[in-house]
């Protein structure tokens, strides 16, 4: 059933456009042409259950509540899926969610800041564009009164942690793999020694616009530049031969540093009192946001794609997503090339691209291996659905939803579920990690079990008022958004029955294993 | 003679796989019923304490003194227990165990840096291969296994943070990470509150298992297995908790290791060998004495010295040296040349490891030396490939005939130009 809908889907929305294939139908011929071409078989699609969950955890941040994934289950629609993805795009969680996501992968736990959340989510909110977004973030401009938040992403990256100086080799390795795609990081001594692409010079022309940076406020986060007036002077360790590197984009041609008179390089000289950084002449920041993020370039377009791409199906056309390189291509090297022209085209519209990739059957497969296969295809022919990693907010947000507690217990449980499920600063969050820490959290913390107590609003208090098949239906749809299955139910009959005066407590035991499954804890 | 009472020992050991089966669950010795097979099971382990001494410790002023000499600082050299060995009189307890030492005074490595030095040490520097290869305590859960404590394999006891650190483990993927146990203390959140009871736990679970079963039927299992194994272990340490509890110990051994944090790292460490576990790590942080080194010794050598020699002599007095391959070690000595600071820095040309225990020569040994400054090591340098290559054949692992499977590439656990040092080899 679930397939005829979506060839019926697909034609409908083929016939909207006459002749011009949409985005999403282009997607699915790459990757169907090469499972083909391969005899890689596909998963069945994703049914409405898992469909549902998905599209909630994605772009809500959230597991459906027990109303909505009803309703969805329970409509007709054949064009159900396309109204919940515009539904949850226009909703005001969406921006939340994608400020979550977003700086989940910026800041990878390296710290947290109001006035960055707020430009985050004011982009997310208006549907700024991915470049401007960008562009903002390396310009870290003190002057930009509405949004200072966007230098957070610099300014926190000069700041001193611990006893260490600030890691200026850090930030030009984050600035490569986050925004290019490619890791600089062994290319600081000489060229790389394993991936042949990656030069010595590469490191030093993109350190250059930021060896001259620092931390000229650690509390309003305000990032300052000193004069560059000549080139970085650097040698291999290898063959010792002085080079030299004025600001340069990996591949890219140097940038004239203007001769200046020295003593004149500011048009708005710092002031000491106030500690405001002053305006540079010539400001390699300004040089570098103006030139990375735009539509010529192409290590930010395909990066910028793939990182989209990562973000919904668990895996990047280039793994790993700082990766890129000729000896290391993408999975579907025309999808790549695809997706980075179409983002181009349309102004990097997150939303847009986001949206296609949604639509698209090869998000929509199911988790589960293609009917008769024994084991998995890899996984870079997206043949069956990826498990994705839900943040320590999506978890803690689908907690409280799932076992209706008050949406403001959020704020006071938010640390702990951060220190139980996220990684350690500077380790991306890119894979699904069990961990011991988050297993003994799940076991025994009252951030958890508390919220499965029976109360007079709460799930497993409202489950305790309906017969022993209604609460097990109950507890399924609000916690895995599906029903249970035959031995399931009988598994959970056998436990009410073994505690009838206490009753309650055994809905919260029968929630807390729905809560701690796999299922749960993964968006599949 | 002892029979052997295990006919095939991989039925009885508690297998990674069958930790991560969650149908099977894990057995641990006390589960098994017949006493003897567990004392059998006992003397078939294949244990390693590994004292990480972070910073570098001054050979000068421990294994390998140069009393009168231009570099060789205001510290006396002793008699030991064995005849003609000497040690630095800052270590005048491991002096009286000395017939269960051995000593490598050749050591001589390639880092000077504590940030590289530490990794290429502990992965045990084998040549490039463009994989990250796994520190000593990863391959060792990896080649000897989990052995029978029904607890994780590779335990590291050090000061400050805890936590699951499976970056240990390089290619070997994070299930031969090391469970960290931060301060000594056990994970945050493993005991169970008051108010579940163990019935109630187990049916929680079981509900839990029957899920991730279903779930897991028709989709990739290694994630559901991964979390399985969290899982796993979270119920393993809850029983183990008497473990953490040193105040039950007899006073003695708490005055006997020191209250200090090597003091009570090094006793818990004996417990968890006690307790079965196949590789742990104790580490002592702040040995990088670049200035007033010889204060500093006078304060630090004792807080290695007491415990070290306690551990040893307990470790023979329970017959589990022939078990358990000891070996105090760090990612560089210290200069001989004192600096402007009365400090020394980092050196890896010339200094000193101590080993004992399993597959190690009794009755004391020292293998190498540095010349009469000790500057260098004029022959025969050791190189930590060539110690690991000592490891693992204490330990009965072969590396000529024993290597890793990496995505179908088999890699030497070893450096493989490099050998191991006979003379202190069993």
């Amino acid at each position: 059933m679930p397939r005829t809908l979506l060839v019926a889907f697909a034609l409908l929305s083929l016939g909207t456009r006459a002749g011009a294939q949409e985005l999403h139908a282009r997607i699915d011929a790459h990757v169907e042409a090469k499972s083909k071409a391969d005899g890689v078989p596909l998963s069945a699609p994703a049914d409405d259950a898992e469909f549902v969950r998905r599209a909630y955890l994605y772009f809500a941040g959230r597991v459906p509540a027990s109303d909505e994934a009803k309703a969805f289950l329970a409509d007709a629609r054949a064009d159900k899926r396309a109204k919940l993805i515009d539904q949850l795009l226009a909703a005001p969680e969406y921006a939340t969610r994608m400020t979550d996501l977003f700086h989940v992968m910026l800041m990878e736990r390296l710290g947290d800041n109001a006035e960055w959340t707020k430009f985050l989510k004011e982009s997310f909110a208006s549907n700024a564009k991915w470049d401007v977004m960008v562009r903002k973030m390396l310009r870290a401009d003190p002057k930009d009164a509405a949004q200072p938040g966007a230098a957070f992403w610099l300014a926190k990256r000069l700041d001193n942690y611990g006893q260490n100086p600030v890691d200026y080799s850090g930030l030009t390795r984050d600035v490569g793999r986050l925004f290019l795609g490619k890791n600089f990081q062994c290319c600081e001594c000489h060229d790389h020694l394993t991936v042949d692409d990656y030069k010595q010079q590469h490191f030093q022309g993109l350190h250059t616009f930021f060896k001259n940076t620092y931390l000229a406020s650690n509390t309003k986060w305000i990032v300052g530049e000193k004069p560059t007036i000549e080139k970085t002077g650097f040698a291999s360790v290898f063959t010792k031969v002085q080079m030299a590197t004025a600001p340069a984009l990996p591949g890219l041609m140097m940038i004239d540093i203007p001769a200046v008179v020295k003593g004149m390089e500011f048009s708005e000289q710092p002031d000491r009192k106030t500690g405001a950084p002053g305006v540079l002449k010539f400001s390699p920041l300004k040089e570098i946001s103006e030139r990375l993020p735009t539509k010529t370039n192409a290590d930010f377009t395909r990066n910028s794609a793939n990182r989209v791409w990562f973000l919904l199906t668990g895996r990047g056309l280039v793994h790993h997503l700082d990766l890129h390189h000729s000896r290391n291509p993408p999975s579907h090297p025309e999808l790549l090339d695809l997706l980075a022209k179409e983002f181009a085209a349309r102004d990097f519209d997150i939303k847009f691209l986001l949206r296609e990739i949604a639509l698209s059957k090869t998000y929509q497969r199911s988790s589960k291996l293609p009917t008769g296969a024994k084991e998995a295809a890899h996984p870079k022919y997206f043949a069956t659905a990826l498990e994705r990693r839900l943040t320590a907010e999506q978890l803690l947000q689908s907690v409280i939803v799932a076992t209706g507690s008050d949406a403001k217990a959020a704020d006071a449980l938010r640390a702990k579920y951060v220190k139980a499920f996220a990684n350690q600063p500077r380790e991306p969050e890119e894979e699904v990690t069990p961990s011991l820490k988050a297993a003994l959290f799940v076991l025994h913390d009252d951030a958890v079990l508390g919220l499965l107590k029976p109360t007079a609003g709460n799930l497993v208090g409202r489950a305790a008022k309906l017969s022993d098949a209604d609460a097990t239906d109950a507890l399924y749809l609000a916690l895995l958004s599906r029903a249970p299955s035959a031995d399931e139910r009988a598994a959970v009959g056998k436990v009410l029955a073994k505690h009838p005066d206490k009753r309650a407590e055994a809905l919260g035991r029968v929630a807390w294993a729905l809560l701690a499954s796999m299922e749960f804890g993964v968006n599949h | 003679m002892t029979r052997n009472l295990i006919c095939t020992p991989a039925e009885h050991r508690v297998t990674r796989r069958r930790f991560l089966g969650s149908a099977a669950g894990a057995v641990g010795l006390g589960a098994l019923a017949n006493p003897l097979v567990a004392e059998e099971l006992k003397k078939q382990r294949k244990q390693v304490l590994f004292v990480w001494l972070d910073g570098g410790m001054s050979q000068l002023e421990s294994w390998d003194p140069k009393p009168n000499t231009p570099f060789g600082g205001p510290y006396r050299a002793i008699n030991t227990a064995v005849p003609g060995i000497q040690i630095s009189e800052l270590l005048p307890n491991c002096a009286k165990q000395m017939k269960h030492l051995a000593l490598v005074r050749s050591v001589s490595t390639q880092d000077n840096s504590h940030s590289a030095g530490v990794d290429r040490i502990q992965r045990g520097d084998p040549k490039n291969r463009g994989v990250t290869y796994p520190f000593f305590g990863s391959a060792v859960a990896k080649l000897v296994g989990d052995g029978d404590s029904g607890l994780p394999p590779y335990i590291w006891v050090k000061p400050m943070n805890g936590g699951f650190i499976y970056k240990d483990a390089g290619f070997l993927g994070p299930k031969f990470g090391a469970l960290a146990l931060g301060d000594g203390k056990p994970p945050e959140n493993l005991l169970r509150p008051k108010d579940i009871t163990a019935d109630e736990d187990d049916e929680r679970n079981d509900l839990r298992k029957l899920l991730d079963k279903n779930y897991t039927k028709d989709r990739r299992a290694e994630l559901t297995e991964a979390n399985s194994y969290a899982y796993e272990m979270a119920a393993q340490l809850q029983k183990k908790i008497e473990l953490f509890d040193l105040s039950k110990l007899p006073q003695k051994d708490q005055d006997r290791y020191g209250t200090h944090d090597l003091g009570r790292h090094m006793l818990l460490a004996r417990r968890l060998l006690e307790a079965g576990v196949t590789f742990v790590k104790v580490t002592s942080y702040g040995w990088d004495t670049h200035g007033d080194h010889f204060n500093g010794a006078a304060s630090l050598h004792p807080k290695f010295d007491k415990p070290f020699a306690a551990m040893i002599e307990d470790l023979a007095d329970r017959g589990m040296l022939d078990n358990v391959l000891v070996i105090a070690c760090a990612e560089f000595g210290r200069t001989p040349r004192i600096n402007g600071h009365i400090g020394r820095d980092h050196w890896p040309e010339a200094w000193s490891v101590a080993m004992a225990g399993r597959g190690i020569k009794k009755g004391g040994v020292v293998a190498g030396k540095t010349n009469a400054n000790g500057t260098e090591v004029p022959h025969d340098p050791v190189d930590v490939g060539g110690l690991f290559h000592t490891w693992f054949r204490a330990l009965g692992v072969n590396p000529e005939e024993t290597s890793y499977r990496n995505a179908g590439q088999p890699l030497p656990i070893a450096h493989e130009d490099m050998k191991p040092v006979k003379e202190v080899l069993a």
